[in-house]
């Protein structure tokens, strides 16, 4: 039962730089001098509300341009926190968009089936349920590394999502009361900013609050110590996996609520900005892993820094640009801390 | 230039001090073309460091020096000791299991290409047939190495070390080439060696089993202490008088009068085998320490492995008649047989977390009410753990990573005890641990024994084992082949690990 597949369930650990067997040479702490903690990100974030606010005073500083940023992160924001659960615990999930996008897709085609609205996005989170159980079986039975076979299942994924619409965008029979589930805007922010709130609480107190969330740290930061101690290592890598799959499935439903379509071209453009965050996340707030705040601050950071370039004019690629560089940037930090 | 009148290997006054403490002393030393030279000394005696600075690994201090073939080598680095003739088949052989023969004797040489750097496969391919054939070997060079036999593996390396090129080869040094080897197999790599010898290269053999030095060298070197006791042929020695030269003192007669055991037996295994283990049975009793010692390669820790859960066994391990499920730490440490394994680092330590999650990892229910830790209870508890276990600096957010080693430990130590076993299984419990911090390790576990606990501490270290162990168990070729009661003395346990395969059995 207990197979511990150390080589994939150190993967993650190493894509950030830590060497999780090594011990930890000391040297000069030059990257904390430079004020670049754990809370750089906030004052970034603050120094480029500044910035934008004194260079856009007209466009950046308006309650829409606030509400847009707030409202067109928060799907990243969602699919970013599901990635961070299976990276805490040492494997990648680079299926999260693609779940993202299935999802969107099954609940447009059930939409447009007459299926109810509640029962649309009760199985689309089932599917993500059972999308997370496939990756564990392919990551844990049949020991296929976890970049390699996520990998994989996102390919399956955007084949399937290709099926479901027949590569059409999905529109007819949204159900009102599903739309207004996506668009509303209590107390005058977006309704998916809520939902973001409420997932991240959650999630938050389960990575920090609760046994399992220890244990996923501790086996993300060395699985055969973990699997000695007597952690199910297995066990807890495939919870990491299902609560990513659901996760993202429950973004993809959130999403199709927001937009009233369903297409196989927008789960995709999620994967890399998820990756970025996290990964600069986990050089804020609890530096040196991937956590629920750092990402938060990480996804309105990138959010930020975009808006304002494109309010500035800056050419629509400006995003990609700066997600690339964002993720680059991040890992290098990490694996700077890793060294101090 | 060299020249067949001077000696393939002379050693002068090669000394090397490792922050204070000498790890070798003015060690001289001479072998002669097509000579078998046994290197034998207990751990620490000095054996690898002197390996290591003929290597190039280590630099020795001023004033040694070291010929090959007649030639002086310059020190600390590889390509020198290579190109001097120096050749080396360490244990793990340094073979890349994924490729195949002829591409592995073709590592650190290069491939013979033809036009376009386009490898001639089939001129290697016939090379190595003919370079391993002419050593008695019939291999398939084309089969990746990872599916040949180990004795297949060694010979490879050994026609790797042989082979002539970046310069003749003089001596090449074997160290513990036998470990791995099952017996018949050991007799084949004897008669491969003595093929080389008759060559004219000498042979530097290094073994822990003083019966296969009497076999196959010629002469034999003792270290001890980091000195040259004793350089002479084989022939002047016998076994008993070889083991008295490493210890260092008069071999005592092996005591074997049972002890009568603390308390009711908690650990029973009966019939364990693993890899190396063969049908291993023993009990441990509540408020005793059980020691093992053998050899490297005796199946020592596998058995603390097996025993803690940690490993694949067939056979039978009952705590209070209870079985367990092999392979399982989880359902072990339910039953009460916590393990604390060797290799801190790799098997042990959680990088990246505080000391705090490092000691409550096992076991956060105590800490968890409807599902939620209750961080002031687990610091109340970690607080009282750094106490108890003189654990330095007593800061539970403190970064395990910045602890000493025996700090370290003592937390590793500290996470077992926590759980309150019945069994604590104990692997190199003070590897990489000082002096002072080993004394108090021992202290620790001694302390709970008194109350009940039972523990099996598995260690290469006889000294350890005589200080904390009641009885200890002699490990050889897997099995379980004596057992020493107290008085117990160090060198008695050495002695023991290294008798001959055939006084006890």
């Amino acid at each position: 039962m207990s197979t511990t597949d150390t080589a994939a369930t150190s993967e993650a650990t190493r894509v950030t730089g830590r060497d999780s067997a090594g011990p930890t040479k000391r040297s000069g702490r030059i990257i904390p001098r430079l004020g670049l903690d754990r809370f750089s990100g906030l004052y970034v974030l603050a120094a480029l509300i500044i910035a934008y606010g004194i260079w856009l005073p007209d466009t950046f500083l308006t309650s829409q341009t606030a509400r847009s940023v707030a409202d067109g992160q928060a799907i990243a924001a969602i699919v970013a926190l599901a990635l961070v659960v299976p990276l805490a615990a040492g494997v990648f999930d680079l299926s999260v968009a693609a779940t993202l996008g299935f999802s969107v897709c099954l609940v447009a085609w059930l939409q447009g089936h007459h299926v109810n609205a509640i029962l649309s996005v009760l199985t689309a989170v089932a599917a993500g349920i059972v999308i997370g159980a496939v990756n564990s079986l392919v990551i844990i039975v049949l020991r296929v590394n976890s970049f390699i076979g996520t990998l994989g299942m996102g390919s399956l994924l955007a084949a399937g999502s290709y099926w479901i619409t027949d590569g059409q965008t999905l529109i007819k029979g949204f159900s009102p009361d599903l739309l207004k589930a996506g668009r509303a805007q209590p107390a005058g922010i977006p309704v998916t900013v809520w939902y973001l709130v409420g997932i991240a609480l959650v999630l938050w107190f389960v990575l920090e609050y609760t046994p399992v969330g220890r244990y996923f740290y501790a086996v993300g930061a060395n699985p055969q110590a973990s699997r000695l101690a007597g952690l199910r290592v297995d066990r807890l890598v495939a919870r990491s996996l299902i609560l990513a799959g659901f996760l993202s499935a429950l973004g993809g439903a959130i999403l199709a609520a927001k937009l009233g379509l369903g297409s196989p071209d927008v789960g995709p453009p999620y994967l890399l900005p998820a990756f970025s965050a996290a990964f600069l996340g986990a050089t804020q707030i609890k530096s040196g892993r991937v956590n629920v705040l750092g990402t938060l601050v990480a996804v309105y950071l990138l959010g930020v820094g975009v808006k304002g370039l494109q309010l500035a004019g800056a050419p629509s690629y400006v995003g990609d640009l700066f997600n690339g560089a964002a993720l680059i940037i991040a890992v290098a930090l990490a694996a700077r801390t890793s060294r101090k | 230039m060299s020249n067949s009148s001077s000696p393939a290997l002379r050693v002068v006054n090669l000394a090397k001090t490792f922050g204070g403490a000498r790890a070798l002393k003015d060690i001289s030393l001479e072998i002669a073309p097509g000579e078998i030279h046994g290197l034998v000394g207990e751990n620490g005696s000095g054996k690898s460091t002197f390996v290591k600075i003929l290597s190039g690994y280590h630099s020795p201090e001023p004033g040694g020096v070291i010929e090959v073939g007649g030639n002086e080598l310059s020190f600390g680095k590889p390509a020198d000791s290579h190109a001097a003739g120096l050749r080396f088949v360490h244990q793990d052989l340094g073979l890349i299991d994924d490729l195949n023969c002829a591409e592995n004797l073709a590592l650190g040489r290069g491939f013979d290409t033809a036009f376009g750097r386009r490898i001639r496969w089939r001129s290697e391919h016939e090379a190595a047939r003919r370079a391993l054939a002419a050593l008695g070997y019939e291999i398939d060079v084309r089969r990746p190495i990872g599916r040949l036999s180990v004795s297949e593996r060694t010979a490879i390396a050994v026609a790797r070390a042989v082979s002539d090129h970046g310069g003749r080869t003089h001596v090449i040094v074997l160290d513990e080439p036998t470990v791995n080897l099952p017996k018949a197999e050991i007799q084949r790599l004897f008669r491969l060696l003595r093929l080389i010898r008759d060559r004219g290269v000498a042979l530097i053999f290094i073994s822990h089993h003083l019966e296969e030095i009497f076999e196959l060298a010629d002469r034999v070197t003792v270290l001890r202490d980091g000195e040259v006791v004793v350089s002479r042929s084989v022939t002047e020695l016998n076994h008993d008088s070889l083991i008295e030269l490493m210890l260092g003192r008069a071999l005592r007669a092996v005591r074997s009068d049972a002890r009568a055991a603390a308390g009711a037996p908690v650990l029973t295994a009966s019939g364990v085998c693993g890899q190396v283990v063969q049908d291993v049975d023993l009990t441990v009793h509540a408020g005793e320490v059980v020691g093992v010692a053998g050899i490297t390669g005796s199946g020592r820790d596998e058995l603390a492995r097996l025993i803690a859960g940690s490993a694949p066994f067939t056979g039978r391990v009952a705590i209070d008649g209870e079985p367990l499920r092999s392979n399982r730490p989880d359902l072990f440490i339910r039953a009460g047989v916590v393990g604390v394994p060797a290799e801190r680092t790799v098997n042990a330590a959680l990088p990246d977390h505080s000391v705090r999650e490092n000691l409550t990892i096992s076991h956060l229910a105590p800490y968890s009410s409807f599902g939620l830790l209750r961080r002031s209870a687990e610091r109340t508890d970690v607080r009282t753990l750094l106490e108890k276990f003189d654990i330095r600096p007593a800061r539970p957010e403190q970064p395990i990573d910045s602890l000493s080693g025996g700090n370290q430990q003592k937390v590793m130590i500290a996470r077992a005890m926590r759980l309150g076993p019945k069994v604590l299984v104990l692997d190199e419990p003070t590897q990489g641990v000082d002096v002072g911090a080993q004394a108090e390790l021992h202290r620790l576990v001694r302390a709970s024994v008194e109350n009940g606990l039972g523990v099996l501490a598995c260690s290469s270290s006889s000294e350890e084992l005589s200080e904390i162990a009641d009885r200890v168990l002699i490990m050889r070729s897997g099995r379980v082949v004596d057992e020493l009661t107290a008085p117990l003395v160090a060198d008695d346990i050495s002695a023991a690990t290294l008798a001959k395969q055939k006084e006890t059995t």
